[in-house]
C-alpha cells in the first residue's frame, strides 16, 4: 500500500464522517458566557407597586362615593343589610355595590324600560356577599326586585324577603336537593337519590314532602321496616301540619296520604 | 556535570512551586448578575432568567390590566390572596425550584397588588407555635385560632426538559409554565412560560 492510497483513504474517511454530521446553520449566542446582565424583576416590582398604589387610589375615591351614595339614602333595614354585606330587596345600584364590596367594574348592566339586571362580567370573579356569589341583581325602576345566588345545587332566586331568610334559604335549598333527588330517582338511581333526600331532611326538617320521598324511595328498594317508618311519620308530620294549618295540607297531599296508609297496611301485613 | 545538576534542581524547583501554585485554591467573588455557564446544566442564571420573565409576565397582561388589577377593580381595591401551589421538576436534572419561586413571592409582596399566604409545608409549623402559644403565651399577646386567611388563587408549575445529544454537543431545551389556579372554580387565571435554550459543547479530549 502506497503512501498515497493511506492518504486517498484517510480523505475519504474524512469527507464521510463529514457528510453525516448533522448539517445546521452556524449558532448565535443571546447572551455570551460571563456577560453581566442585571435582574429586571426590581424595576418591574417598582412599576407594579406604582401602578397598583395609584389604582388602588382611584378604586379607593370611587368606593367612597358608592358608600356615600349607599348609605346617603336607605332605610335601616337596608343600611343594617349594607353593614352586614348582604343583598336585599329594594337596594339602590350603589347599595348592590356597597353590600357585596364591588365597584362598578364588577358588574355589566344590561336591560331597559324601567328593568335593569346586573351580572359578573366574568364568572370566575363574580362578586359576593356574605351568603354567597351573587348570580345576577334584577332592578326595577332602580331598585333591587330580586337576586340570585349561585350554588352547588344550582341557581338560588331570591324575590322577597321571606326567601332571604334563614328558612327561606333552608326552603330554596331544601328544594334544589330534592329536585336533584327526584331526577336520580327517575333514573331509577334509589341509593344516590336517598342521599340526596337525607340532605335535603337535614336543611329542612320535618317536611312532609321529603319523607314522603324517602318512604317512596325506601319501598322501591324494597326495604319494608324503613318504608313502614317514613310513611308513619309522614301521616304523623301531616297530622302535625293539619293542627298548625286547619286542613290546608290534607288538600294538599291528600292523594300522597291515601297512598301512604295503603302502603302501610301492605308493609304491615307483609310483615307479619 | 555540576552545571547540568544545578540546572535540573532549578527546573525541578520552579516546576514545584508552578504545580503547587496551580493546585492552590482560587476564589473570586463575582457579582450575581454576571451569567457564567460551565457545565449547562440548570443554573442560577436560568433560575433567575424564569424569575424575571415570570414576574414580568405576572404583572403585564397581553391586552388589557393585569390579573391582580382586575381583581382589585372588580372587589372594590380588594387584593387578591395566593397560595404558591407545588412546582414540578418533570426534568432529568436536579433543579431546586424554591429559587425562583421565592423570587415571584418576594416580587408579589413588593408589588402590593397581592397578598401571599404561607402555602402548606410553610403553615404547620405556624400552627404548631400558634397551638403553642394558646397554653404558653399571655393572654394579650397570643395569636387567636381561626384567623387564618383563605386564598382565592393558587400558583402551581412544572419544568420540563428535552435533550438532543450527538457526539460531543448536546442541545438542551427547557420549558416553565406556571399557572394560577381560581381555587373555588378551577379557572386558569393567568398563565406564564419561559423558555430556554442551550447548545453545549464539549471537547472530545480534555487534559
Amino acid at each position: 500500500m502506497t503512501k498515497q492510497t493511506i492518504a486517498a483513504a484517510a480523505a475519504l474517511a474524512a469527507l464521510g464522517a463529514a457528510a453525516c454530521a448533522p448539517r445546521m446553520q452556524p449558532v448565535r449566542a443571546v447572551q455570551p458566557n460571563g456577560a453581566i446582565v442585571r435582574s429586571t424583576q426590581d424595576d418591574d416590582i417598582a412599576h407594579a407597586r406604582a401602578q397598583g398604589q395609584s389604582e388602588r387610589t382611584r378604586l379607593a375615591a370611587e368606593q367612597d362615593a358608592v358608600q356615600g351614595q349607599a348609605l346617603a339614602a336607605c332605610t335601616p333595614m337596608l343600611c343594617n343589610a349594607i353593614a352586614r354585606g348582604e343583598l336585599a330587596v329594594g337596594m339602590t345600584r350603589e347599595q348592590v355595590m356597597a353590600a357585596t364590596h364591588s365597584g362598578p367594574a364588577a358588574w355589566e348592566e344590561r336591560g331597559g324600560g324601567g328593568i335593569t339586571t346586573l351580572t359578573p362580567p366574568d364568572e370566575g370573579r363574580a362578586p359576593h356577599d356574605v351568603l354567597g356569589e351573587v348570580a345576577f341583581v334584577t332592578l326595577q325602576n332602580g331598585r333591587v326586585s330580586g337576586y340570585a345566588y349561585r350554588e352547588p345545587q344550582g341557581v338560588r332566586l331570591v324575590s322577597s324577603a321571606a326567601d332571604a331568610t334563614a328558612e327561606g334559604t333552608a326552603r330554596a335549598r331544601a328544594q334544589a336537593l330534592l329536585r336533584e333527588g327526584d331526577e336520580l330517582a327517575m333514573a331509577g338511581d334509589f341509593n344516590r337519590a336517598l342521599n340526596y333526600y337525607d340532605r335535603a331532611d337535614i336543611i329542612s326538617p320535618n317536611d312532609p314532602a321529603v319523607t314522603l320521598r324517602m318512604a317512596r324511595a325506601l319501598d322501591k328498594q324494597l326495604r319494608p321496616y324503613e318504608a313502614l317508618i317514613r310513611y308513619q311519620l309522614f301521616l304523623h308530620q301531616l297530622e302535625i301540619e293539619r293542627i298548625h294549618a286547619y286542613g290546608d295540607a290534607y288538600a294538599q297531599y291528600g292523594a300522597a296520604v291515601a297512598e301512604a296508609r295503603s302502603r302501610i297496611l301492605v308493609l304491615e301485613r307483609s310483615g307479619r | 556535570m555540576k552545571t547540568l545538576a544545578r540546572g535540573l534542581r532549578a527546573a525541578l524547583a520552579t516546576g514545584a512551586i508552578l504545580v503547587s501554585g496551580g493546585c492552590a485554591t482560587q476564589v473570586t467573588r463575582i457579582s450575581p448578575d454576571q451569567q457564567i455557564d460551565l457545565s449547562g446544566r440548570w443554573n442560577d442564571v436560568d433560575s433567575r432568567q424564569v424569575a424575571d420573565a415570570m414576574v414580568r409576565q405576572s404583572f403585564q397582561a397581553e391586552y388589557g390590566p393585569s390579573w391582580a388589577m382586575q381583581f382589585m377593580q372588580q372587589h372594590g381595591g380588594r387584593k387578591p390572596t395566593l397560595i404558591v401551589g407545588t412546582i414540578r421538576n418533570r426534568s432529568m436534572e436536579h433543579i431546586p425550584v424554591e429559587t425562583f419561586v421565592r423570587d415571584i413571592e418576594r416580587a408579589y409582596l413588593g408589588s402590593g397588588q397581592v397578598q401571599v399566604v404561607a402555602s402548606n409545608e410553610e403553615r404547620q409549623e405556624v400552627r404548631e407555635e400558634r397551638a403553642d402559644q394558646q397554653e404558653n403565651a399571655s393572654a394579650d399577646s397570643r395569636a387567636r385560632l381561626g384567623r387564618e386567611r383563605g386564598a382565592q388563587y393558587m400558583l402551581q408549575g412544572d419544568i420540563s426538559q428535552i435533550t438532543d445529544r450527538e457526539g460531543g454537543r448536546r442541545v438542551v431545551y427547557y420549558q416553565v409554565d406556571m399557572t394560577l389556579v381560581d381555587l373555588e372554580t378551577n379557572a386558569k387565571t393567568w398563565t406564564g412560560q419561559h423558555k430556554i435554550k442551550k447548545i453545549v459543547e464539549q471537547p472530545r479530549f480534555r487534559l
